[in-house]
């Protein structure tokens, strides 16, 4: 057998495994009321530290750590470090919010974050606004999972569609039958395998390299080079001076954005306790140092013999540069594990995001618009085909832009979901804020976002859409974030619109919430084999509803 | 909205892990302070090695700070309130 056959096959046992598991799932840590959107859609809400733990690092560290983040330090070095601070900051930031939300949703009932900002500002439209956007945002970022699988199995020599739509074809499978429970339990395959490769890549290649001096030297050399395209280097080993701002803001901005994806909510929302959430981002950042070093494999890419002659005979797309370093680096047993490790890294995340849109749709826009008497076995019907439908959106988005750096897939997923960051994060602290202003400082900064990242081309390709997530800021005169430029905008129009609403009295939408809901700490029922209901604290209704809503 | 603020007992633990927290974000935010090669350690240049080495950091003062926050909250508990309905300011 060739080194690609041996690593194939341990591919697809690895892959025959984790289906058998998804599957079997379902059976898992079981309720009574097993097709119940709590059930389904968030594992019973009775996941403690350890596994709240694993799910948030599914969540977090995805293709976009394996692939798309060494692609950009492959590609122009230091600036793709920003994933580093991003995935820092982004823990002393769940640490301050996390747990108000958990808590005002555990006595609501709340399952998305659109049930928060419904209940909280008595607005219908202000929560389809946020629905729409977590169902849009999370779009690209399974789209960019896709990518992940699609650049490994390109090394693999396997080519065209068929391996992605088989691939896609069980992902939906088990996580139709098993809901969350299914990326819950792969993930303790997915991060021990990824644990390893990790373990493993950091010792044995730069031994095998010439040590970190050597790589990091050879690194800079590649990096110094004239890219033909734009005239200028191709980057550097540390962030240039006009990419200061774009370096932190994109940091700042991702880290905001992270914990509102719809994804992640459904991560917090489903731990047991509230002290679980605060405990978890003092050991999350173990992920974070593997990001870390994740990230510098795109160096050793660079300085690993034939690896970038190989990049650049694949059309110069970096982000098979970590694949071809596995394959010309491993013996291909182990080449084969390594790649296990991503596409199952790819799939968790993928099968947790489209559940959490399919909860988002289900529960604000079926529920709401279309079957407000849906039984709760009718919403999980529901919530199963869309979560199908979403992975088909994220198909498109695969197709229609560029694959040159995935990483704005994700990114561009960030412009969006942080446009809802006022109505979320900071409505759960005040209610100053009008619905509709918000809404208008929703809809102005959504459409700036959408027009700056289609007008930005490519680097070193006129004419291109969606090309990089960074654009200068009139009157600044830095690049930054698009996100975060469209994030100001947002809060401005929404605090002056907030002010001309309250001048012409315009009424304020009514909020079921108190002041003690943010910090409430029901204790969850031992599982399992209790009907969800009953641990619903707040929740009188046996369907689980919210309870009765005041003034509409 | 009608609500009844208890005094603030724990103001201070509150400013404490307020502090933690923020010494993370602005640590590892100000490119100026690290945007540079030297000094490198063990073949990692300053740049790297530093945005590193916050990691265990930030992964300490998050453990201190939820140890504190745990017993802000304990107080609070003995202070004849029972948790599930404690009005007073966290977070």
């Amino acid at each position: 057998m060739s080194g690609n056959a041996i690593a194939l096959t341990i591919v697809i046992i690895m892959f025959a495994v984790v289906t058998l598991v998804g599957f079997a799932a379902a059976r898992w840590r079981q309720a009574e009321d097993r097709l119940h959107l709590n059930e389904w859609g968030l594992g019973g809400r009775g996941f403690g530290i350890f596994i709240t733990w694993f799910l948030l690092g599914g969540d977090i560290y995805t293709a976009y750590t394996f692939i798309a983040v060494p692609a950009l330090v492959y590609a122009v070095g230091a600036l793709g470090f920003f994933a580093v601070p991003y995935t820092i900051i982004v823990f002393p930031i769940v640490f301050v919010f996390a747990p108000r939300l958990w808590s005002v949703s555990r006595v609501h009932g709340y399952v998305t974050p659109a049930d928060f900002v419904r209940g909280r500002y008595g607005s219908h439209g202000l929560a389809l606004a946020v629905a729409v956007t977590g169902i849009l945002a999370t779009m690209p970022y399974i789209a960019l999972q896709l990518v992940g699988i699609q650049a490994v199995l390109t090394v693999l020599g396997v080519h065209g569609d068929w391996p992605l739509i088989i691939a896609f074809v069980v992902l939906a499978g088990y996580t139709w039958v098993s809901g969350l429970r299914a990326p819950a339990l792969i993930a303790f395959i997915k991060d021990t395998l990824i644990y390893v490769m990790i373990i493993v890549a950091i010792i044995y290649i730069p031994e095998k390299l010439g040590g970190w001096s050597h790589i990091f030297s050879n690194a800079g050399t590649h990096l110094a080079q004239i890219n033909p395209k734009t005239g200028k280097p191709f980057g550097s080993l540390t962030v240039g001076p006009t990419a200061v701002w774009a370096y932190a803001s994109l940091a700042l901005g991702s880290a905001l954005a992270l914990f509102i994806y719809p994804h992640a909510v459904t991560g917090v929302l489903a731990s047991r306790r509230r002290y679980a959430i605060r405990f978890n981002t003092a050991i999350l950042p173990a992920y974070t140092l593997m990001l870390g070093f994740v990230a510098l494999l795109g160096y050793m890419a660079l300085a690993a013999p034939g690896v970038p002659q190989a990049v650049k005979a694949n059309g110069a797309n970096a982000q098979l540069a970590v694949p071809f370093l596995f394959q010309k680096m491993f013996p291909p047993w182990f080449a084969g594990v390594a790649y296990s490790a991503i596409i199952i890294g790819a799939l968790v995340p993928a099968a947790i995001m489209s559940i959490a849109a399919a909860n988002l749709f289900t529960r604000n826009i079926y529920k709401e618009y279309f079957n407000p008497d849906a039984t709760p076995a009718q919403q999980t019907r529901v919530a199963q085909a869309v979560s199908l439908i979403v992975k088909l959106g994220a198909l498109i988005f695969v197709l229609a832009l560029s694959k040159t750096f995935s990483i704005n897939l994700q990114l561009l997923g960030g412009i969006w979901i942080l446009q809802t960051f006022p109505a979320i994060v900071i409505g759960l602290y005040t209610r100053w804020f009008h619905h509709w202003a918000l809404i208008a400082g929703w809809a102005v900064a959504m459409a700036y976002g959408t027009i700056v990242a289609y007008g930005t081309p490519a680097a070193g390709v006129p004419g291109s859409h969606f090309g990089a997530s960074t654009a200068n800021v009139p009157g600044f005169n830095h690049t930054v974030y698009i996100a975060l430029t469209a994030l100001v905008i947002n809060l401005v129009v929404a605090a002056v619109l907030t002010g001309v609403f309250r001048l012409a009295k315009l009424p304020a939408g009514a909020d079921e919430t108190l002041p003690s809901h943010y910090h409430a700490d029901p204790p969850g029922l031992r599982r399992p084999r209790v009907p969800i209901t009953r641990m619903t604290v707040g929740s009188p209704d046996p369907n689980g509803r919210p309870p009765v809503r005041h003034g509409r | 909205m009608a609500q009844h603020r208890a005094p603030r007992k724990h103001v201070g633990t509150w400013i404490v892990i307020t502090v933690l927290l923020a010494a993370a974000v602005i640590g590892t935010l100000w490119v100026p302070f690290y945007n540079h090669l030297t000094p490198a350690l063990g073949g990692f240049p300053f740049f790297y090695w530093y945005q590193l080495m916050w990691v265990p950091i930030v992964a300490i003062l998050a453990a201190v700070a939820y140890l504190l926050s745990r017993l802000a909250h304990r107080g609070q508990a003995v202070n004849g309130q029972s948790a599930d309905n404690d009005m007073r300011g966290e977070g």
